[in-house]
């Protein structure tokens, strides 16, 4: 039974027409009967070997009585001719011959039997192996055939919106978009990062000129109480704080 | 022998189990003719999977590409059975799907196989169909 052969029949004719099952149900119903009967016949050449171990155990049995009556026979005639009883020796040498000629055809029959035990061992094992394969090939096919049918009815969902079933490409696609989406938002929090950053440098540079009050320092502090009130504010001849003076002029 | 898993219990347990990591991972059932287990793999740029158990077997099936999309049909058949080998874990295949022609990235197991061991052909198999989609951006309209 070639297993691929009749896996890839279930495909035929069934395929390319659109809305049609993708696997030939009826192949498919034609091969789960075949499994059946395979079984079956496993099951009937099973009895078979059982039915002919038990007619070779009955078939052994005999021999060994026969074998046993052999060697009965056999110490008679010894005995007869001990006894110069020659009469009787030939008497009992008939019925040997003839225990010995059964002897011969049953070891045949046996052999025959142990032939056809061998194989159909043999090939109720390799029957067992085919079936299983045959089954998880068909299981297979089975749940192949659900996640298509389930893909195609995926893809009539979107038949109406004129859109094609996603597949991969989409999805790389999405992956793409949000790749340089999310590179735009670091370059956009980079550029942020980086124009804040040149501000305050900017900043640091402006306060150390002396341009922007800066942050206090002991030489800037110093520089305010060393340096002489101005004269051009219009209060002149008041007499006032320093101090004062240097904080409204730097507010 | 542990029992093997269906359709349904496979999902119950996927949705219920503690140890099972579902980040990103959407799952709905969809009954029909067949019950499947809808995926969506929101980190895999949403791509759509299908998982379906029958008898002794777990079918994954993840959607590459329409024939359509194909440029040259030939080279890339050819294309696809050279990366197969190599490509671990999934395998490349086609499908008529609704009458179209589809290449698909599929994965299947065993329907005794251990939660884990589905989770992890879940994030297998995405990971290859999109890496497979890559590969093979050149032989795409």
């Amino acid at each position: 039974m070639a297993i691929w052969t009749k896996i890839i029949t279930l495909f035929r004719g069934a395929a390319h027409e659109a809305g049609t099952a993708v696997v030939d149900a009826n192949a498919m119903r034609i091969l789960d009967q075949e499994v059946r009967d395979a079984q079956n016949a496993l099951l009937r050449s099973r009895d078979d070997l059982a039915k002919i171990m038990a007619q070779r155990k009955i078939a052994n049995d005999k021999l060994n009585d026969k074998k046993a009556k052999q060697i009965e026979y056999s110490n008679y005639i010894r005995e007869a001719l001990a006894r110069e009883n020659r009469g009787l020796a030939q008497e009992v040498a008939v019925k040997l011959a003839q225990i010995e000629a059964d002897i011969a055809t049953e070891g045949k029959i046996i052999g025959e039997f142990d032939n056809s035990i061998s194989k159909l061992q043999a090939s109720s094992r390799q029957a067992e192996t085919v079936i299983t394969r045959l089954k998880q090939q068909i299981d297979t096919v089975k749940a192949t055939e659900s996640v298509q049918r389930a893909q195609a009815a995926l893809a009539a969902q979107h038949a109406g919106t004129g859109a094609k079933l996603g597949t991969a490409l989409d999805s790389l696609e999405r992956i793409k978009q949000r790749q340089v989406e999310r590179a735009a938002q670091l370059e956009v929090a980079e550029e942020m990062a980086k124009t804040t950053g040149e501000d305050t440098d900017l900043q640091r540079r402006l306060a150390q000129a002396g341009i922007v009050p800066g942050e206090s320092s002991a030489d800037s502090i110093l520089a305010r109480f060393e340096t002489p009130a101005p004269k051009a504010l219009g209060h002149d001849g008041v007499p006032q704080l320093g101090q004062a003076n240097v904080t409204s002029q730097s507010s | 022998m542990n029992t093997p898993w269906t359709t349904e219990s496979l999902h119950e347990a996927l949705h219920s189990d503690q140890s099972v990591d579902l980040e990103g991972i959407e799952l709905n059932l969809i009954g029909g003719v067949d019950t499947i287990i809808n995926i969506i793999m929101h980190e895999h740029g949403d791509l759509a999977m299908q998982m379906a158990v029958s008898g002794e077997q777990i079918f994954v099936s993840s959607p590459l590409c329409l024939a359509s999309q194909v440029k040259d049909r030939h080279a890339f058949n050819e294309a696809c059975l050279r990366l197969n080998p190599v490509n671990p874990l999934s395998n490349l295949g086609l499908q008529d799907v609704g009458g179209e022609d589809l290449y698909i990235v599929f994965g299947e197991l065993s329907s005794r196989s251990p939660l884990a061991a589905v989770v992890e052909e879940i994030h297998a198999l995405a990971d290859n169909t999109i890496q497979a989609a890559e590969a093979f951006a050149d032989h795409m309209k």
